[in-house]
């Protein structure tokens, strides 16, 4: 046994020597329970654990393949119905001319419906700008038809016209410039280091300035009012 | 002087946009500027930097980069199109798909014959530059990664691109790649797991290539081998921009504008020339995104918007105007419409318009209505009438009109609907002073005259000017509704009879371009301010200059009037006190007495706060003409209302600063 545990061979050869070693160990089971136990060997044992590991990774392996495989023919079940569910291809073409038709209607008709300017206005509301609330209705928007059942039909021009590669690549700058590991700091930071620093030493921007933050701070006092309130019940 | 009510002004919630890319053309000395927001301006550097046009974005056009070829602007954004301007309708000629995602970069070649621009898929694509349009010639060996800048050999044989992580330089005739590749190496510490981007290269005549990267290193290579000659760590951000001429100048995202030239790092023996840093400029606070390098200054702009002109000071022997630091912020043309008479204020957005009345006494402002556009395009151009009773405002594809009624605090606006056909697009917009006619500027230095009445509009008659191709960029016309000045990107200063429906005079040329213009109410005299601060005043009926334009072109204009470095965007009169005549820039305000003697050289030009130290006797014999008032900064614009109370528009910097982007963070010693 000794001789075994000093043994330095690769791995390999030594799950080669353990296996034979573990087949003479079952062995050595079934002949007698009274016997001592018998001496597992380090290697022994680091084998048999790493041969459980590689089996407990293939079989979890095998699940996934499995699992996969399932969601692929799921996925393809249901690309077969979404094409059984589509209309014929003659009843496409007839959408198809239907809005190109709507397109050669005269351009001033075709702009008082998609380009309508869409106007908010006050009701006699004084004060400073702060203050007011802006009204927005909206026009009639796009061109939109509905069809029978649960279709559908829009002109692509009405979508967004940013594609995915061009979103892709907006993505990609943003991310370089602004992104994580980019050191940003804020506006208020670099002007508040310029105060503290210029010739006439002042407090930081949203100090100083009194409208800097004007919505942080109308919701700290909102917070402090609160606060205040909860204060006072409880103990009136 | 006189005393009046001022109501000042700062809800103006202006916000210019970002510097994306530009252009500098040597030829015609323009530079051509593009925005993130998709606008185009040319900017006129023989003319005192003057902003000369404005070609308005679009939401769906975004510029990445901008190119010269010849008089012909193209432009290529991540929208994957190539975009031909019109630069004398100030519109976009054509735009052509590039079929290889979004553009990155466009570059042409020394020769003006080809273009190349970078895609995203990695190609590097040619166009051949036809008379009319470009043409698609082929594409270069594709590349794995994106091709983010590009830059020709002046030879025109090779073409330098910058990717991520590397370098590739392409031998043009045949398409290939040559072989040598430059491995850029990633930055130090953190940002060794993310891949280095090749913001910009430069390939020089001598077979060097330099480049500047996201890892801060301005790296200097030998283009033959593809071996690393230097490299300077220059930032610890990224180093966004390079422009070449005689020396390499580089733009990084701290702020910073940093000049290297070529030449013998020390004054001993005869040492081997070598790219040595010498200047530093520190004029931006946000990221600097575009470069240009023309003969005497550097020009860069960035991410907070400025538009700075840095002289160098080497090139000039003496101390003036043109060797002292440019920073341009604003527009040089009106974006605020004031209707005198029933003291209403039109803020012009690229995509909104509000309306605003000014309270009588109290000075409450009343907020009235914000006119939304739907569609892409942004405004070119607005007006309101002096009543307050008409609004339109054009974009590049249409024109609208609007008929407001306000009573005291309800307003009401329609549209009108059906405007003549041949109103497509305006590049200005003016009413009459009785609302009665629209006048709208389109091709060709010609003004479209329509009438207007409480049903319908109906469209008159075209003035045409004798020759004119630049586009109209300023429009006045006289309370008697009798005469109509226009004055185009040219120089050309027309006035029309308004009543006989013809052209009455062109008033002689003057070198710089107009940059405000107004017609006097009672004695109907043209005063037209140019961009190199010259003040003219024309008598329309006589056809000839007033005595008192005369006197002041003798003697002179003060040094310290000349040295301003912003235009004059507004002139306006005081119907109660003819001789005086107000204009404004953005940093003064100022009251031309023409009763009063003009000022020599020798007296002190801002004398107000002199001048109220003194006593009542002594005052009359140190009064000169121009009154100036500094009180109001970063001015917008000033109109004077009826009622006899000034407008002041203001738009603070520091609030415009407030609202920028995330600048870099930089750890400075005791913060």
């Amino acid at each position: 046994m000794a001789k075994k545990l000093l043994r330095t061979s690769p791995s390999s050869s030594n799950k080669f020597n353990s296996a034979n070693m573990t087949d003479d160990f079952q062995l050595h089971l079934d002949s007698s329970d009274d016997d001592a136990p018998e001496e597992v060997t380090f290697e022994e044992s680091k084998a048999s654990a790493l041969r459980s590991m590689k089996n407990a990774l293939e079989t979890s392996k095998r699940e996934k393949d499995l699992l996969k495989e399932k969601r692929r023919k799921r996925q393809e079940m249901f690309q077969e119905q979404k094409k059984r569910r589509l209309l014929p291809a003659h009843i496409l073409e007839e959408i198809d001319t239907a809005p190109s038709k709507k397109q050669k209607l005269p351009r001033d008709q075709a702009e008082s419906n998609h380009e309508e300017a869409y106007c908010s206005w006050e009701e006699g509301r004084e004060g400073s700008k702060e203050g007011y609330e802006k009204e927005t209705k909206k026009g009639f928007k796009g061109n939109i038809r509905r069809l029978k059942g649960n279709y559908s039909v829009m002109r692509v021009a009405d979508q967004s016209s940013t594609n995915s590669q061009q979103q892709t690549a907006m993505d990609f700058i943003q991310a370089r410039l602004y992104g994580p590991g980019s050191q940003r700091t804020t506006n208020n930071e670099v002007l508040s280091l310029q105060n503290k620093r210029g010739p006439n030493k002042s407090a930081a921007m949203q100090f100083v300035n009194k409208k800097w933050g004007t919505e942080k701070k109308a919701k700290a006092e909102k917070l402090k009012k609160q606060w205040i309130q909860k204060r006072k019940v409880p103990s009136s | 002087m006189g005393e009046f009510k001022v109501h000042r002004v700062r809800f103006f919630d202006y916000m210019p946009t970002a510097i994306r890319a530009m252009a500098f053309n040597a030829h015609t000395e323009r530079l051509a500027l593009g925005r993130m927001d998709g606008s185009v301006e040319i900017f006129n550097f023989a003319d005192r930097y003057f902003q000369e046009k404005v070609i308005p974005g679009k939401d769906s056009r975004s510029i990445e980069a901008l190119c010269w070829v010849g008089g012909r602007l193209f432009s290529a954004g991540l929208n994957g199109e190539i975009t031909e301007y019109d630069l004398e309708n100030l519109r976009p000629k054509y735009s052509l798909e590039a079929y290889g995602g979004p553009i990155w970069t466009i570059t042409s070649n020394s020769q003006g014959a080809h273009l190349a621009i970078g895609c995203e898929d990695g190609t590097v694509k040619l166009f051949e530059v036809l008379e009319e349009s470009i043409q698609f010639e082929r594409n270069l060996d594709r590349q794995k990664g994106r091709i983010i800048s590009l830059s020709w050999h002046p030879s025109g044989t090779q073409i330098a691109a910058g990717m991520m992580d590397m370098i590739r330089v392409f031998d043009v005739p045949t398409g290939e790649l040559k072989t040598a590749m430059l491995l850029v190496d990633r930055g130090f510490g953190g940002s060794k797991s993310r891949e280095t981007v090749v913001w910009s290269v430069v390939f020089l005549s001598d077979y060097t290539i330099i480049s500047g990267d996201s890892a801060g290193k301005v790296q200097v290579w030998d283009g033959h081998t593809g071996t690393l000659v230097k490299t300077h760590l220059v930032t610890k951000w990224d180093v966004l921009a390079l422009s070449d001429e005689s020396s390499v100048v580089v733009g990084t995202s701290e702020g910073t504008v940093i000049q290297f030239q070529f030449i013998a790092p020390t004054l001993q023996q005869q040492q081997d020339k070598e790219w040595v840093r010498t200047r530093t400029f520190k004029n931006h606070t946000h990221d600097v995104r575009a470069l240009a390098e023309i003969e005497t200054a550097i020009v860069s702009g960035g991410m907070d918007t400025q538009l700075v002109v840095r002289p160098l000071l080497e090139k000039f022997d003496e101390r003036s105007h043109a060797s002292a630091l440019r920073k341009i912020q604003f527009p040089h043309r009106n974006l605020v419409f004031c209707a005198k008479k029933a003291g209403l204020l039109l803020f012009q957005f690229p995509g909104q318009l509000e309306l605003w009345r000014l309270g009588e006494s109290d000075g409450h402002v009343l907020f009235l209505c914000d006119i939304c556009l739907q569609g892409e395009d942004h405004i070119c151009c607005s007006a309101l009438s002096s009543c307050g009773g008409w609004l339109a405002y054009s974009t590049m594809s249409s024109v609208r009109l609007y008929r407001l009624q306000t009573d005291n605090n309800d307003i009401s606006i329609s549209k009108v609907p059906k405007l003549p056909k041949i109103l497509r697009s305006a590049h200005q917009l003016c009413f009459s002073s009785d609302s009665s006619k629209l006048f709208a500027a389109s091709s060709q230095s010609s003004v479209l005259v329509i009438a207007l009445s409480q049903s319908e509009c109906k469209y008159v008659h075209t003035l045409k000017p004798k020759s004119g191709q630049q586009p109209i960029h300023l429009m006045t016309n006289s309370v008697d509704g009798k005469w109509l000045a226009t004055a185009n990107s040219d120089c050309e200063i027309h006035v029309y009879n308004v009543q006989k429906l013809k052209l009455h005079c062109i008033v002689p040329v003057y070198g710089s371009c107009p940059s405000a213009m107004g017609i006097h109410p009672t004695t109907n005299n043209l005063t037209m301010v140019h961009a190199d601060q010259q003040i003219f005043e024309y008598s329309i009926v006589e056809k000839q200059y007033t005595d008192w334009s005369r006197k002041l072109q003798k003697q002179g204009l003060h040094n310290l009037w000349l040295d301003r470095d912003t235009p004059v965007t507004h002139v306006t009169f005081n119907p109660k006190n003819p001789e005086q005549i107000l204009l404004h820039d953005m940093h003064m305000f100022c009251i031309i007495d023409q009763s009063l003697p003009l000022p020599d050289q020798k007296t002190q030009f801002y004398n107000q706060m002199t001048l109220r130290s003194l006593s009542e006797q002594e005052r009359p014999s140190h009064l000169h003409a121009f009154k100036i008032c500094k009180t109001f900064q970063d001015l917008l614009s000033v109109s004077l209302l009826d009622d006899q109370s000034l407008v002041m528009v203001e738009r603070p910097l520091l609030a415009i600063t407030c609202q920028l982007p995330a600048p870099v963070r930089q750890k400075k010693f005791a913060t």
